[in-house]
């Protein structure tokens, strides 16, 4: 047992911090106000290798595995879940996709821009009645030649409006169900036919963009079929749960920066002639966040290492995401409490993190659907397969 | 054109509190990183690189075997090479000393065409390691300079001049020591910083390595204790806001807190 | 014991029921987006008596008992949470001290005003440095000749910028004490107005007096009756911000149980699915307790009993049930619930405030605390 990170973690971690703190923090209720992605962040996280931390550095990545990419969660998460998000997106879940499934062309050719940041990508699965019910999925491909033609519609794309390149779900034998019915194409977004409808409107992480993206006749050659074809399901489960543990990483960071604010700001603050910080009502709530917060952090980097490592972490990873979404709420939640009308004010930024942190407890699976995964992981040894 | 870029290592004065009261220094997080100054010299050196096609940077640093990690991220910013100049016969080291030491490696590299150092370390501020160095090689020298270029074997610096700058030029081979906020560092990038750790070496050279006896490195200076200045007492001000404000200002640019007359000279 | 709504009790609800669905609710979404107070909403609603609500019927007002208002203040609280503080805090806060505590020549000149829509009341209480610290305030109040002279700041003063009537409590010779403050007074200013995380349509501001000339005639109560007044006023309100809850969470359980039948997921209604049934069954429970807690201390208060522990309590459980009621409901939107276009997502940042305003819930926790000890002999302190 040896819970130490290795050198170039510990460096990489003071480096990703400086860049949060200097570059990324100041933007963070800018974004939010404005309601626009931080494209100038993006761009210079990419000329730092930030775009790319899990993949290996043939792909263009900086070779940092799952554990380098958990540490740049982390880090983001204590200054913007906005950016957390729009990182997240694309390296998480979207490239995550090709890396994981793709044959060694595919990954020259998208997942090396990916990795350098010169492209981004993002993640195409949720339909009007399919979110977490993936099986229910009404997009469709149909064979024409050497081309697939893609029809459907597919709502709550994280970055879908400024990526380059996603991956989509689409269900090419109906018959067939979830499990052989559903392939994953890799779509070039200046595809004709691909367009974006609304962007919405939301309560929180308003600095990464949430899009309808509209396929009509979207022509994709059959190269780009990502994994076996039928298989769309199993390669984009394999993403989710690797997305999941560093989603639980951006929550950590989160957490960590409400538990320093909120000690911070209960030594200023003065009521009845003292501290705050001298009241066991705040006494109890950080120590809750503290001890939350060491639980959370060995579960991320422990799932992390089961990832680096090649051993099954799909129950961990749900956990992580789980556990990761509601131990930042409480946290953040607490935070507010703590530093009470100024925690609900907009001159700070406590009400932003609050109203950021809301989303963790819903995307990429609601935290009922992890519970359900979870669950379903803990009576597979028995023969027993759980009805969603 | 071969750069060689002596680097310190210093104790993170953010985890630092100094308690002027208790005469003591409590050291909250023990972490050690770059000098703010040898940093910029890094970036300076590692610009001149980038401008063209032949050029080496090789960072060395004289301390003990933690100072390898400060080494490893020169790396990382971009450096080609990095020398450890370790040994238990360089535990005593004061500014002779390392001046002797970092002269020996800069030999044993085959000299180089420019020297750049911070203007002063973080920790003791002498500001000497610079001078020192040019007057052990014969090498010219300009200190504090703002902006640098290299051309046809002259180095042409701008550096502060009483109130205004001056352009210095010298031929190479030379020391320069830079401003450190002409040069804010860039962020090294993440692949070069897991290459720092796992695929490049730092070497370590001691006595035996540069050809140094251990009886000629004897300290000038030794270091026998530390003393606080005494503790700040406040101070109030009280009367009609403009002359309080006037008060305020004169007290905190005697303190040295601000300075008024415009410029970051020395800060 | 009767949990029966009286005749004049279920006319009153039906009414403010109509008014706060035909009119209130249609307009929630804009309030908090443009976080503008709805003031033709609120000028509307003079003709219903939400603005006379406390007072009685011999003078024009509506005359409601405690229950009733609780009832009323539900009811826009379902319909708008912005709207139901408005009026919670111009009826509670200023109109109530007003009646309780006015002489006949301060109803004379205000209570008219404050009824029909001439005039909303705000009440500036909290300073910079006393928040939940009542005892902690610098605003003082100068006695000069026939009148006072204030000096301080007010922060987080709810209806600031679209009040007539501030209820003003400064340090003055004997004491803490209370006063009668008009808008257009010469040395008072309505500043800053907060950006907020919820509520954006209550007008939130900072409240600068200096020397502001105030007549000894506008003084409420004596010298150094001020934090009783206070206090007094406080219960009531507290107990109001509990009704809010209990309307906030009601309307929370509703949009869910709408959203759970429409949202199809794995090819049921999610209504079908344990853990979202489950999640609206603890809603339903505590929206019940709440509601019997808020009839027990609204019964309290009608048959003159001292009800300010269970205010206390009532405010520490509603807006706790507010909080946790809107969480779960956003949980059983999924994304949806995230999105500006669906209701739950401005009812869960409006009732965080719940816990925070009028007596963090901490506060709450001292007081009820404080008078369970007293009961023993125990004398405990913040």
């Amino acid at each position: 047992m040896d819970f130490s990170f290795p050198k170039e973690y510990q460096l990489f971690r003071r480096m990703v911090r400086e860049f949060c703190e200097s570059e990324v923090k100041p933007l963070a209720k800018v974004i939010d106000r404005e309601h626009r992605v931080p494209h100038e962040t993006i761009r210079k996280a990419a000329k730092l290798g930030l775009m790319g931390v899990p993949f290996p550095q043939k792909y263009g990545g900086m070779g940092g595995g799952e554990i380098g990419y958990c540490i740049l969660m982390e880090e983001l998460g204590r200054v913007c879940t906005s950016t957390t998000t729009v990182i997240g997106a694309h390296t998480g879940i979207g490239a995550m996709a090709i890396y994981l499934d793709g044959t060694e062309e595919q990954k020259q050719k998208y997942l090396v821009p990916l990795a350098q940041g010169t492209a981004i990508g993002a993640f195409g699965l949720t339909e009007a009645q399919a979110g977490s019910d993936a099986a229910a999925i009404k997009t469709t491909a149909v064979r024409d030649g050497n081309h697939y033609v893609l029809n459907g519609t597919k709502i709550f794309i994280t970055n879908g409006d400024i990526a380059d390149i996603i991956t989509i779900m689409a269900v090419t034998d109906p018959s067939l169900g979830a499990y052989g019915g559903i392939t994953a194409f890799i779509v070039e977004t200046d595809t004709p036919g691909f367009s974006i409808g609304s962007l919405e409107n939301k309560m929180g992480i308003r600095g990464s963009s949430t899009a309808e993206c509209v396929l009509q006749d979207v022509r994709v050659p059959k190269e780009n079929v990502l994994g076996q074809f039928g298989a769309g399901f199993l390669t984009f489960m394999k993403a989710l749960d690797v997305g999941r543990a560093s989603l639980g990483a951006g929550c950590l960071g989160g957490a960590e920066a409400a538990l320093e604010a909120s000690i911070q700001w209960a030594r200023a603050r003065e009521q009845f002639g003292v501290p705050i910080a001298t009241k066991q009502a705040v006494h109890f709530m950080i120590a809750d966040m503290a001890a939350e917060i060491e639980a959370l952090r060995a579960l991320v980097y422990r799932t992390a290492w089961l990832i680096d490592t090649g051993q099954p972490h799909i129950l961990e990873a749900s956990a992580c995401k789980l556990f990761g979404s509601e131990v930042a709420h409480r946290c953040i939640n607490r935070a507010l409490q703590i530093h009470g009308a100024l925690g609900y004010s907009r001159d700070y930024w406590i009400e932003l993190g609050w109203r950021d942190q809301r989303i963790t407890e819903i995307y990429e699976g609601t935290n009922e659907i992890q519970r359900i995964v979870i669950a379903a992981n803990l009576f597979r040894p028995y023969g027993m397969r759980i009805p969603t | 054109m071969r750069m060689v870029i002596p680097i310190k290592q210093i104790l993170d004065p953010a985890g630092i509190t100094v308690r002027r009261d208790k005469e003591r220094i409590f050291i909250n997080r023990e972490e050690y990183i770059i000098d703010p100054g040898s940093k910029a010299a890094l970036e300076a050196a590692l610009r001149l690189k980038e401008e063209r096609d032949q050029a080496e940077t090789i960072a060395i640093s004289l301390g003990p075997a933690r100072t390898d990690d400060a080494l490893r991220e020169a790396l990382a910013m971009g450096c080609d090479a990095a020398y450890l100049l370790s040994d238990p016969a360089f535990e005593e080291a004061d500014l002779s000393v390392a001046t002797l030491i970092l002269a020996a490696a800069v030999r044993k590299l085959g000299g180089a065409d420019l020297i750049l150092v911070g203007r002063q370390s973080g920790d003791t501020g002498a500001g000497q390691i610079g001078p020192r160095l040019a007057e052990a090689l014969g090498y010219a020298q300009v200190t504090d300079v703002y902006a640098l270029a290299v051309e046809n074997g002259a180095a042409r610096t701008t550096r502060r001049w009483g109130k205004g700058y001056a352009t210095v030029q010298v031929q190479l081979p030379a020391v320069v020591t830079v401003a450190p906020e002409a040069f804010p560092p860039r962020y090294p990038h993440g692949a070069r910083i897991m290459n720092a750790y796992r695929e490049w070496n730092v070497p370590v050279w001691g006595c035996a390595d540069l050809n140094l006896e251990p009886s000629s490195l004897t300290p000038l200076l030794t270091f026998r204790g530390e003393s606080f200045p005494p503790p700040l007492e406040p101070e109030r001000f009280r009367g009609n806001p403009t002359t309080v404000a006037q008060e305020v200002i004169t007290a905190l640019t005697l303190h040295k807190l601000i300075n008024p007359g415009g410029g970051s000279h020395g800060l | 014991m009767d949990f029966r709504l009286s005749e004049d009790q279920l006319m009153f609800k039906k009414m403010f029921a109509d008014f706060c669905t035909n009119e209130v609710r249609p307009r929630g979404e804009q309030i908090d987006q443009t976080e503008q107070p709805p003031v033709d909403l609120l000028q509307k609603a003079v003709d219903q008596g939400f603005w006379a609500a406390l007072v009685p019927e011999e003078m024009d007002g509506a005359g409601l008992d405690t229950y009733t208002y609780m009832l009323m203040l539900e009811e826009l609280a379902r319909a708008d949470l912005s709207t139901a503080l408005i009026l919670s805090v111009h009826n509670s806060l200023v109109v109530k001290p007003l009646l309780d505590h006015g002489t006949d020549d301060q109803k004379d000149r205000y209570l008219e005003a404050l009824a029909f829509g001439q005039m909303l009341g705000a009440f500036a209480l909290t300073e910079p440095a006393a928040g939940s610290d009542g005892g902690a305030l610098q605003t003082t109040a100068m006695p000069d000749g026939e009148d006072y002279l204030l000096k301080g700041t007010k922060i987080w003063v709810s209806n600031g910028e679209l009040a007539g009537l501030f209820l003003v409590f400064a340090r003055a010779p004997e004491g803490i004490t209370a006063f009668l403050v008009e808008r257009d007074t010469p040395g008072l200013k309505v500043g800053y107005r907060e950006k907020t995380l919820g509520l954006r349509g209550v007008p939130c501001n900072t409240l600068y007096f200096d020397l502001a000339r105030v007549p000894q005639a506008n003084r409420l109560g004596r010298e150094g009756h001020g934090l009783k007044i206070a206090q007094q006023a406080l219960d009531l309100s507290r107990l109001g911000i509990a009704a809010i809850a209990l309307g906030g969470s009601e309307r929370a359980l509703e949009e869910a149980v709408k959203f759970s039948i429409e949202h199809i997921q794995f090819g049921t209604p999610i209504a079908q699915k344990q853990a979202i049934y489950d999640y609206i069954a603890d809603a339903k429970a505590q929206i019940e307790a709440l509601r019997c807690l808020i009839t027990y201390a609204a019964w309290l208060a009608d048959s003159q009993q001292n009800f300010g522990q269970y205010a206390s309590i009532a405010k520490l459980f509603g807006s706790r049930t507010a909080y946790q009621v809107t969480h779960k409901m956003l949980q059983v939107h999924g994304g949806y619930g995230y999105m500006k276009e669906y209701a739950i997502e401005r009812y869960y940042r409006d009732c965080r405030a719940l816990e925070i305003i009028e007596g963090t819930s901490q506060i709450q926790q001292f007081l009820i605390a404080r008078d369970v000890y007293q009961a023993e002999g125990l004398k405990i302190r913040p």
